[in-house]
């Protein structure tokens, strides 16, 4: 018993080594997150949960174990020592999915209907090649919010929330080749419907021909039998498989070499690869408190105003009881 | 006990047997005790074997079986010619031999045993069931049969429990579907394909992190050759710094107002006058209410966190 309890406190000792709660070069807190579910998931839910844990790697718990009388109370007592900021819940219904965004410990909490989701493995199976380099994980995403300017209030609020989940980028210090994810948020006006996507990043030279991009990115001596001189090698053109029309926009000229075949006098290209989970969002309400507390929106009726009120008398009426 | 041992043998040994046996019941004049002994576990036996022979031969009736052994108590010839008739009729073929057989039985039995009869009966029971099971195996079954051969009698009572189980099984499996339909709900597996609106999404997103790494370049670039440790380049870098920044932030406004794009945006605190690495601003640690273990802090960082690490190493470098 007693070695057992050595090493679990060892572990112990170690997690608390590996997540700093401020960032060493600009000062910020490193906002932490948490994705635990409220009641029973079925199978495929489960697995978007923990997919989801994946995608807000590395300051979250991805081994998270719940129990079923876990309550929201739990979860919130642990998140002020361990400094977790964002609480992330699914949960289900008859009618659909739902993801709950809230910050801790005051709130707001932003629901949102999953309208359409895929898991990690559904994407990754529809794909020819589908790429995990080992680490894709190891830092946290960029976050892309487009769409979100049109000046409405909880649109705001979904941006604010959104931004503050993932760690702050300092422009002078970042290195780019820590830069490997990006979560995407798309509103569309129509159908107010929120596209949420997650893809990876890779910087391809521009203008190096296929072969021997291939071979420098690989070791591996290359394949010579058809040809009469090995200059043929560099200078037939292999067949131009991947879009080359569309290169000029997404094209960078990077401050630093970033592996070995992206040069910093070179000019890359960047390459996007979904790595999943894709979700389909649907904003339904948003709450000022933790998952409690007064309206602010709801999708449904004009819940601004009216519930609000009523909801700020009840609280007054209680006051005074 | 060696008379109970004999009963699964072919009849030709248990003469030789019973021949044993007539030594065996010469005895019990010396032996008086053992004699006593051996007859009460036969009778026990005998009962026995009774009950199984009576389990072989279904058809029997109750009554019979009462009829027996009062009749085997006194005659033990009369009942054992007379009860395989009853019992096996259907097969004639036995008929013969165990005619024989109660003949040889009754030979024993006239010296005073009343064991043999259950015994005989018992090992024919045996062969009743073969003729049986064989008469079974060689009928011809109508295909249309759902059952097929089945021994029992009650056919519609075993047709309505498969009928029953059969539909239980559906109700069950529907249930299930339904459960699983629930749960898969808003589940959707992606195309093989990238659809017009995917690449859109791809589309903003790349141009997103285009902004960024170039954002990311000139701010660097601008910083380079530039010494932060001189008192005269910090101040330099700082105003740069802070131009680059605000100006970067008014290109996005303005591209925001055009477009719906709105790129990354970083909080950058850099802008301020305070020194580069966070540690050397006056406000550091401050936010922070773990102030009671600061000299932990340096170790933590120095063991496995090598972000943490590569982020110190790279500002330092800057420094120098």
């Amino acid at each position: 018993m007693a070695r057992m309890r050595s090493k679990k406190r060892k572990v112990f000792v170690k997690s608390t080594v590996k997540t700093p709660s401020v960032d060493h070069v600009t000062g910020d807190k490193i906002p932490k997150s948490i994705v635990f579910s409220r009641g029973k998931l079925p199978g495929p839910l489960k697995q978007l949960q923990k997919d989801l844990r994946k995608l807000m790697l590395p300051h979250t718990a991805l081994n998270l174990k719940e129990k079923k009388r876990n309550s929201l109370k739990d979860f919130l007592n642990i998140a002020g020592p361990m400094g977790v900021t964002h609480f992330l819940m699914l949960s289900k219904t008859d009618a659909a999915p739902y993801l709950k965004v809230a910050r801790t410990p005051q709130g707001p909490t932003l629901t949102y209907k999953i309208r359409e989701y895929s898991l990690a493995v559904d994407v990754a199976r529809s794909q020819l090649h589908p790429r995990c380099p080992p680490d894709l994980f190891k830092n946290s995403p960029l976050i892309v919010l487009s769409g979100f300017g049109t000046g409405e209030q909880h649109l705001k609020l979904t941006t604010i929330m959104f931004q503050n989940i993932f760690p702050a980028i300092d422009i002078n210090t970042v290195k780019l080749s820590l830069c490997q994810r990006i979560v995407l948020l798309n509103y569309n006006k129509e159908t107010k419907l929120i596209d949420f996507r997650h893809y990876s990043i890779r910087l391809q030279p521009v203008g190096v021909s296929r072969r021997i991009k291939k071979l420098v990115q690989s070791h591996n001596v290359p394949d010579l039998r058809s040809l009469q001189d090995v200059s043929d090698f560099v200078t037939k053109a292999g067949y131009g498989s991947e879009s080359e029309a569309d290169d000029e926009a997404a094209t960078v000229t990077l401050s630093s070499d970033i592996g070995r075949v992206n040069r910093a006098s070179n000019k890359s290209a960047v390459r996007l690869q979904e790595i999943g989970p894709r979700m389909t969002l649907e904003l339904m309400k948003i709450e000022e408190g933790m998952c409690s507390g007064g309206i602010i929106f709801s999708e449904y009726g004009n819940g601004d105003g009216a519930k609000k009120e009523a909801n700020h008398e009840e609280e007054e009426m209680d006051e005074e009881d | 006990m060696a008379s109970e041992i004999q009963v699964s043998e072919p009849p030709s040994k248990r003469k030789f047997k019973s021949g044993k046996m007539k030594n065996n019941k010469k005895r019990p004049g010396n032996f008086p005790g053992t004699g006593e002994k051996k007859v009460k576990i036969d009778m026990r036996m005998k009962k026995l074997f009774r009950k199984r022979a009576r389990d072989y031969n279904s058809d029997d009736e109750e009554g019979e079986e009462e009829e027996e052994e009062q009749q085997q108590q006194q005659h033990g010839i009369d009942a054992e010619s007379n009860e395989p008739k009853e019992e096996l009729d259907e097969f004639s073929e036995d008929e013969g031999e165990e005619e024989g057989d109660a003949e040889e039985n009754g030979d024993s039995d006239d010296e005073g045993d009343a064991v043999q009869p259950g015994i005989t009966k018992f090992s024919e029971g045996c062969r009743a069931f073969k003729m049986a099971f064989t008469k079974i195996m060689s009928k011809n079954v109508d295909p249309k049969d759902v059952l097929g051969p089945v021994l029992s009698g009650h056919k519609k009572l075993i047709a309505e429990k498969l009928a029953e189980e059969d539909s239980e099984r559906k109700v069950k499996g529907e249930v299930k579907k339904e459960k699983h339909q629930v749960g898969e709900k808003g589940h959707v597996k992606p195309a093989n394909f990238l659809d017009s609106h995917e690449k859109i999404l791809i589309g903003v997103a790349t141009k997103g992190v285009v902004k960024l790494f170039n954002a990311v370049n000139k701010a660097q670039n601008a910083q380079k050759g530039l010494n932060p440790s001189r008192f005269k380049d910090a101040k330099a870098l700082g105003k740069r710094r802070k131009e680059a920044f605000y100006s970067e932030l008014r290109k996005k406004r303005s591209q925001a107002a055009d477009g719906p794009m709105k790129g990354t945006t970083s909080t950058g605190r850099e802008g301020d006058d305070g020194p580069a690495w966070a540690p050397l601003r006056d406000s550091y640690m401050l936010t922070n209410s773990k102030l009671k273990d600061w000299d932990k802090m340096p170790e933590k960082t120095v063991g496995g966190d090598d972000l943490g690490e590569r982020m110190v190493e790279d500002s330092s470098s800057d420094e120098d």
